[in-house]
């Protein structure tokens, strides 16, 4: 009956079709359907160009030329301004300014040039720049860029803002920014849209929305740029002309091709922030100011930006570019690439879920090479304890660094591993963004000589569900009723519940406790991995249904297995990818004293200063430790010592600025946070206690100087909004004051969330443990009120 | 070239007048036109359709098929866009039996919601068209995109299995 039913209906649509034509008009957009394309489509061949030869100057125009130009110019801007003025008469009296009419994008950051909305076609299509560019065209179909916006892992979040009862499409325009700008930009996102979605909505972020980009706004994040009129050319005094032109016109002035659609900032970390970094803004969550993510920050702070004074390890210059858009040789006719290298387009990184869902094999197998190859973890089974073997005071000795000392193991031994995570090589935190979304965690097992299984944390369930015990490097955002947002409903979001996550160049120590069998014999072999699954499988199942979808891929990212011998256990040759010993110890003082054990943190680096002796930062780890530690007569000696072997070492200067405050030392402390911002202008942390200092002092403009300067480093800089706040006060500039103070209270945390978080916690004693810096995994029942293998 | 358009078109005319009755008899509320279809605005229909569109959008009862339908009128011929979906208790089972619009021509779609198929219906007279059915979790859709005019400069053969895919892409996106 019901089929009849449904089948009826079905008919009765048809008969609509056929029969039933209500005339009205509908509103025709001039952008003209086209294919979306799975992957890349054959593009026409590309038209013949000679390159000219290196460092050749442009070739001159004859008047008549010039003259060509400047009629095609005034042509194609009179065009554009009409086509747009059209455009925009027709969709903005049925558009929604829900955040009124000066705010047509609110909540997203977005802008553009002109008046108005600007029409979709505006934009040069990804097919005409691919004539060219087919290297670009071909790696860009496949990339997460130009499926931004269709997949059904973004659709299906967006699509509850959308229906949700309270807010609406028009809220969409937060995630839509960077996920369709152009559909933002063209009026597309309100209730009775006029706009052709057909091919803005296919290719997400098309050539023509980053290379369109002007000017960055800010490092606020969420789409925080300057749209300009599209343009593929600019003309001999430098302006742009708007819209497609023929490609002879770029052919004869490439130079003139790069000067619209290639600026300087493309090449920066500040361009990726623009939607590598978001936050939850007030209109959207009608809440609060809440930070999403910012993996530019987290670029910034690494040891990869040279920004950042503070960090336990230095490394060349890499920008976000560097590492997700290599050269790479070029396979299909770019006239873009140089030296037939081109930069990729794929920008390589931890999407495996779009490839996957899409097919594109190509896109996904080099994801996941990436994700391989970079040595970007480190993993290293450091150290054991035995239950029975304790120290003095009563503590289990640790015997490390493994491969390096003899150990002693019998049948029956309840053992610890201290197992440590480096996050080594990744210019952001292990896993960076939307870690609610995605899955990493460690797996860990040991097996006995016949491969039977003793203990196992971090298994996937038969469901594909993550055994909820495992470590996992993920976080738990929570409503204000302290439920998971286990659907990403971000504009839901009041408090995170915990964020495991480890920052770049830092570690994490994960323990694991197990009993060797009583009738132990022979070798076992201890594995610790880092997997990777994007995405989490209760939101595959939120997005697909549960059961409905195939195993989406989990990548081993890292791994090192070690053998355990009953018995005597000898030192052994190490292992090509293991790190000096030195480092060794070194992580595991990080990964301590990020775990607030200051005193086995201290331990650890006397470690490393036992092994290298003039290795300066030794002795400021120690100091760092035990400022934190409030031990600050050992820290000043630590960093004495330091000092003594590198006079200029700015690490060393801050902590010593820090501990002159504490001796009332002024002078000497504004001397070492002067020296440290004179060597990292951009070291937010400097430029924040200078301020501080001076402040301190009352010298108001200085202080100003250095909190003003943060501010640029660092946007959201809480101390910098509340001293701002006060010294424009003092100056009389009230407005700005009122700003600074309006934003310190939007930023600040809400007094109240740990609360909803710890109604979470509550409800979920896994994850209570896991939220707790030490903690421990166990499979004993009698463990250290540990974790056991999943049960 | 398969051969089913010819059925569906009759099963059209024959059930056309019954179900129109039906909808003025028995379901008024089933049968309010509007534009306001859920899946695929009448923007983005008309450029899958080549020209400025109608659409209509039929609700209906929990459990049967909504529908929307989108037609641009030529001279003398016509394209239409049929856009019908349904919760299914037993989504594989029903999309099962609504991929016989394709016979056994069904050739799997990748990317489509959770699964998709499509296939080709002509008449070899007057009419030529192309189907996707397919489903996102529970709901089971059906996407047919034809032309009335042999030959169409428009709507080729190409063009239909081009554009119903952007039609398609557009529905399943607005059902996840």
């Amino acid at each position: 009956m019901k089929r009849f039913a449904s089948t009826m209906l079905f008919i009765a649509g048809l008969s609509a079709a056929e029969y039933w034509i209500v005339p009205v008009c509908a509103q025709q957009n001039e952008a003209q359907p086209s294919a979306p394309q799975q992957d890349a489509p054959s593009l026409a061949p590309p038209p013949p160009y000679a390159l000219p030869p290196r460092g050749a100057a442009p070739v001159e125009d004859t008047p008549a030329q010039r003259e060509a130009i400047a009629k095609w110019k005034a042509k194609a801007e009179l065009a554009a301004e009409a086509a747009r003025k059209e455009y925009n008469a027709t969709v903005t009296p049925a558009y929604n300014f829900h955040y009124g009419q000066k705010n047509p994008f609110t909540p997203g950051n977005v802008k553009v040039v002109g008046e108005g909305f600007i029409q979709p076609g505006a934009f040069p299509s990804a097919e005409y720049c691919g004539t060219c560019h087919q290297e670009a065209y071909s790696q860009w179909r496949q990339a997460l860029h130009s499926n931004a916006f269709r997949t059904p892992f973004y659709r299906t979040s967006v699509n509850l803002l959308i229906r949700d009862k309270t807010r609406g499409i028009s809220f969409a325009r937060h995630c839509d920014s960077c996920h369709n700008p152009i559909g933002v930009l063209g009026a597309a996102l309100t209730e009775d849209s006029k706009v052709d979605r057909g091919q803005i909505d296919s290719d997400g972020l098309t050539c023509a929305t980053c290379h369109s980009v002007v000017s960055l706004d800010s490092t606020n994040g969420n789409a925080s740029v300057k749209m300009g009129v599209p343009a593929v050319i600019v003309d001999e005094n430098g302006e742009r002309i708007p819209g497609e032109v023929p490609f002879s016109m770029i052919l004869r002035h490439p130079e003139r091709h790069s000067k619209a659609v290639m600026h300087d900032f493309l090449h920066t970390p500040e361009f990726c922030a623009a939607c590598h970094k978001a936050n939850l803004p007030s209109p959207l969550n009608d809440y609060k100011f809440l930070r999403a993510f910012t993996a530019y920050d987290e670029w910034q702070q690494s040891k990869f930006s040279q920004r950042n004074p503070l960090t336990f390890y230095t490394a060349d210059f890499t920008t976000c570019q560097g590492c997700h858009m290599k050269r790479n040789a070029i396979t299909l006719p770019d006239y873009g690439a140089k030296n037939g290298t081109f930069a990729s387009h794929r920008w390589l990184a931890g999407n495996t879920a779009v490839p996957f869902y899409y097919g594109f094999d190509q896109q996904l197998s080099k994801t996941i090479d990436f994700l391989r190859a970079g040595n970007y973890l480190n993993v290293d089974i450091l150290g054991l304890e035995k239950a029975a073997e304790v120290d003095a005071t009563g503590n289990a000795k640790l015997i490390a660094p493994l491969g390096k000392v003899s150990y002693n193991l019998a049948p029956n031994d309840v053992v610890t591993a201290f197992v440590v995570i480096q996050n080594k090589n990744i210019g952001h935190s292990l896993i960076p963004e939307v870690r609610d979304l995605y899955e990493a965690w460690v797996e860990f097992t040991v097996k006995d000589a016949n491969g039977k299984e003793i203990y196992h944390s971090g298994f996937l369930k038969p469901d594909g569900m993550l055994d909820p015990r495992a470590h996992s490097f993920t976080n738990r955002p929570v409503t204000d009723e302290g439920e998971f947002v286990d659907n990403h409903k971000v504009w839901t979001i009041h408090s995170v519940a915990y964020d495991n996550t480890v920052p770049a160049g830092r570690s994490v120590l994960v323990r694991y406790q197990f009993r060797l069998p009583s009738d132990a014999s022979g070798a076992f072999s201890v594995t610790a991995k880092v997997n990777y699954r994007h995405l989490r499988q209760s939101y595959l199942n939120n997005i697909f249904g549960k059961d409905d979808h195939p195993a989406y891929p989990v990548v081993e990212i890292a791994s090192r297995t070690r053998v355990l011998k009953i018995g005597d256990n000898q030192p052994e040759a190490a292992d090509p990818a293991d790190n000096a010993d030195w480092m060794r110890w070194n992580n595991l003082g990080i990964a301590l004293l990020d775990q607030f054990q200051y005193k086995e943190a201290v331990d650890a680096f006397t470690e490393v200063v036992k092994l290298r002796p003039t290795y300066a930062d030794a002795y400021t780890n120690v100091g760092l430790t035990e400022i934190v530690w409030e031990k600050y007569g050992s820290a000043r000696t630590a960093i004495r010592k330091s000092l003594s072997i590198e006079p200029n070492n700015a690490r060393t200067l801050y902590y010593d600025g820090l501990l002159q405050r504490r001796a009332g030392n002024t002078a000497q402390e504004i001397a070492d946070f002067k020296k440290v911002v004179e060597m990292f202008s951009q070291s937010r942390d400097a430029r924040r206690e200078l301020g501080i200092t001076y402040y301190q002092q009352n010298d108001n403009p200085n202080a100003l100087e250095q909190f003003e300067a943060l501010q640029k480093i660092d946007p959201d800089d809480l101390t910098a909004h509340y001293n701002l706040s006060i010294l424009y006060r003092r100056m009389g500039k009230k407005a700005e004051a009122a700003e600074q103070q309006a934003m310190f209270v939007d930023k600040k945390v809400d007094d109240g969330a740990p609360t909803y978080s710890l109604d979470y916690l509550r409800m979920h004693p896994e994850i209570s443990t896991e939220s707790i810096p030490w903690h421990i995994h166990s499979d004993l029942e009698d463990g250290a009120g540990g974790m056991r293998n999943g049960k | 070239m398969v051969n089913n358009w010819a059925g569906l078109k009759k099963a059209v005319r024959q059930f056309g007048t019954i179900a129109l009755g039906a909808c003025f008899v028995c379901l008024p509320t089933l049968c309010r036109a509007a534009n306001n279809c859920p899946w695929i605005n009448e923007a983005t229909a008309s450029g899958i359709l080549g020209g400025d569109a109608v659409g209509q959008f039929t609700e209906a009862a929990p459990g049967q098929a909504r529908v929307c339908v989108f037609t641009q009128e030529n001279a003398g011929f016509r394209h239409t866009l049929l856009v019908s979906v349904e919760v299914a208790a037993d989504p594989h089972e029903r999309l099962g039996m609504v991929a016989q619009i394709c016979g056994s021509n069904a050739a799997p779609l990748k990317a489509i919601g959770n699964e998709a198929m499509t296939c080709s219906a002509s008449d070899h007279s007057s009419a030529m068209g192309e189907h996707i059915v397919g489903r996102v979790r529970d709901q089971v859709f059906t996407i047919t995109l034809s032309t009335t005019l042999k030959n169409d400069p428009v709507l080729t053969r190409d063009a239909l299995k081009i554009r119903i895919f952007t039609a398609a892409e557009q529905v399943s996106g607005n059902l996840f």
